[in-house]
């Protein structure tokens, strides 16, 4: 090791949920509220010259860089006593990681393959949030700077030449997926919501995302709707949608291109009878049914009728799932490549000579 | 290799749409790699410029449109495929058409090439009349290929809707589910092509009208039933499409079995050359 590599280094101490359950996150996670005291604590800490903190709901991640010989034992420490946890349990809960190491868990972690949906792309926010939140606290130096300036370079990479992102993963986002293989612009569709569960509300705010102007809500129960626990109407304002009386959608169904059904009625409610004289009055366009009801409320032989597409939530839920497949087959790609970039990254960062702790904090600042 | 020779620039031509079937579906699988989308239409150009240049050398060679044999005929529908691809092209672009329509005139291609016996030199035989040489029957012949490369994109299109609809109805979101264009506009697309490659294959037989009505003897009967079934059964398919009485599925499947009548029918369509099984090794006249 060369006497620039001593005398520099990163320090990382994390836990996620790759090591930790939901209630021993909530133990080490950080409220909100806490946040300015415990960067005041963890900046004053000996020897730690630059610190980030990454607090979200699957990871709470600390990022340092020092100059001398600072131990990560102090991270442990500062936050075990600041969480007023067990230090056992903390170590048996979390992950640390120094030098190259760092960087490569970054560029893992802002590429969305550390996550637990793989490939999503909300935690590259939450690492760009948390970046800027440390540069204004003037907590965040050169060595911290270029560390994720490069782990945000590498997530860029990661999403455009591997196939991690690739296919949807929500429910609703493959529900809009399936109707633009039918329709092509699913903003040019017409969507019908019978009922309104999560799946209703998922699949209305996904067409809504993708500009629909076209949403309509119906329920049985046109006040209120008990699985969502909102008035039809309530939902159709929320986007931008009309509400439809229960008692029309039977003899209005061939207006729409897209039809959910979303309740606990039990019972059929739409049979293959009017699915086929809705058809006639639309017989070359297609209509894409997702019965996302338990039990069914779309009879099955409607699939029988021709350009009629009926989906069922195990459908919905199986394609959700083959893609989450296809990215995880990409991630081992994507991880070697990170790797070697993240070899490369660390090389550079620990031959160039590093500037003094207020130095690097000024340049954080103007950053 | 020369490019004074019209088979072997042909062979330069259907290799390249080969290569832009590679590049079509790189590019489609790595949707942000700008290269392999770029090289795709580059090599289908390229290989059509070549494809014109060997049907060009071809005509010279004959004196006329080069429709005289099974090898010329496929070449001749293939180029049709390509040029109006490229002229649909710039009205509206469908995912993946591209490729397949390179693949399919890179495989035809390649098949009418090795096949020595679909490019009998029926030119230099003593029997042969040069029908061509009448430019009605030029006309007519060049319109009513045109068509059939109009319909061997609807074809393709009818295909790559089943494919769709086949993926769609097995609810999984494989690669081809995934590229492929949305059914709504495969259905919109099969129906704007059969209607002008209806409008084609009709004005061909207008112009073939007049030519027979001057020269009934030019014509076999059985040549005449041939062309007009064809010509009704399109018609049919595309009045069945208006009035919405024939869609989706049931639609790309007739408007593909049209097209393979169509090209099965082509060699009995064709009255004049003779000798159609004289096979050739080289294109130097083997009777001189």
């Amino acid at each position: 090791m060369s006497n620039s590599e001593k005398s520099k280094s990163l320090h990382l101490l994390g836990s996620s949920h790759h090591i930790a359950d939901l209630a021993v996150r909530e133990k080490i996670s950080l409220p909100q509220d806490k946040i300015d005291e415990f960067y005041n604590g963890l900046s004053a800490l000996p020897g730690l010259d630059e610190c980030l903190l990454l607090n979200t709901c699957n990871r709470t991640e600390i990022y340092g860089a020092s100059n001398n010989g600072f131990s990560s034992d102090l991270l442990h420490k500062y936050l075990s006593d600041f969480r007023k946890i067990d230090p056992d349990f903390l170590h048996k809960h979390s992950y640390r990681h120094s030098g190259e190491k760092v960087v490569r868990h970054l560029f893992e972690v802002t590429a969305g393959i550390d996550s637990q949906m793989v490939g999503e792309t909300e935690i590259l926010g939450q690492v760009k949030k948390a970046y800027e939140d440390a540069c204004e606290r003037n907590v965040s130096g050169k060595m911290l700077n270029r560390l994720f300036q490069k782990g945000f370079q590498a997530a860029k990479w990661a999403r455009t030449n591997t196939g991690i992102s690739k296919g949807q993963i929500n429910l609703g986002n493959v529900l809009c997926e399936v109707a633009r293989r039918i329709f092509g612009k699913v903003s040019n569709s017409r969507l019908l919501v019978i009922g309104a569960g999560e799946v209703a509300e998922s699949a209305m705010e996904a067409f809504k995302s993708r500009g629909s102007q076209a949403i309509t809500v119906t329920s049985r129960t046109f006040d209120w709707c008990p699985l969502s626990r909102r008035k039809p109407d309530e939902l159709a304002e929320k986007f931008g949608g009309f509400a439809l009386s229960f008692s029309k959608y039977q003899e209005s169904l061939h207006h729409f291109d897209v039809i959910l059904t979303s309740t606990a009625s039990g019972r059929s409610l739409i049979s293959e009878i009017e699915v086929r004289k809705a058809m006639k009055h639309r017989p070359a366009k297609p209509l894409f049914l997702i019965d996302a009801s338990v039990p069914r409320n779309i009879d099955e032989s409607v699939a029988k009728v021709d350009n009629v597409f009926l989906y069922n939530m195990d459908d919905v839920s199986a394609i959700a799932n083959e893609n989450l497949k296809s990215r995880i087959a990409e991630v081992e790609r994507c991880r070697n490549v990170l790797s070697k970039k993240a070899v490369r990254i660390w090389e550079q960062m620990t031959h160039h000579a590093m500037p003094s702790s207020s130095a690097s904090q000024s340049t954080a600042s103007n950053s | 290799m020369s490019f004074n020779e019209a088979r072997d620039v042909l062979w330069i031509a259907s290799i390249l749409y080969l290569f832009a079937v590679g590049f079509g579906f790189a590019s489609t699988y790595f949707s942000k790699n700008n290269f392999c989308k770029q090289a795709t239409l580059l090599a289908i150009i390229i290989g059509f410029f070549l494809q014109t240049r060997g049907l060009y050398l071809r005509g010279l060679e004959i004196s006329g449109c080069p429709l005289g044999n099974n090898f010329e005929r496929i070449q001749f529908i293939t180029w049709s495929l390509i040029v109006t691809f490229l002229i649909l092209r710039l009205l509206w672009k469908l995912n993946l058409l591209g490729s397949l329509c390179s693949g399919m005139a890179g495989f035809f291609g390649i098949i009418s090439l090795i096949n020595a016996r679909w490019d009998h030199k029926y030119w230099i035989e003593t029997s042969y009349q040069r029908l061509f040489s009448d430019p009605w029957i030029e006309l007519h012949a060049s319109i009513a290929i045109f068509s059939y490369g109009i319909f061997a994109l609807l074809a393709i299109v009818s295909a790559m809707y089943l494919i769709q609809r086949k993926s769609l109805l097995s609810k999984k979101s494989g690669i081809w589910g995934t590229f492929l264009p949305p059914i709504h506009d495969l259905d919109h697309s099969a129906f704007r092509l059969l209607l002008v490659g209806t409008l084609f294959l009709s004005l061909s037989i207008i112009v073939g009208g007049m030519h027979w009505i001057q020269h009934p003897e030019y014509v076999t009967s059985f040549k005449l039933f041939i062309t007009l079934l064809l010509w009704a059964g399109y018609s049919i398919l595309f009045f069945l499409r208006y009035s919405n009485r024939l869609f989706g599925s049931k639609f790309a499947k007739t408007a593909i079995t049209l097209f393979v009548v169509a090209i099965v029918s082509m060699g009995f369509v064709n009255s004049k050359s003779r000798n159609e099984n004289l096979p050739i090794t080289s294109f130097q006249p083997q009777d001189e």
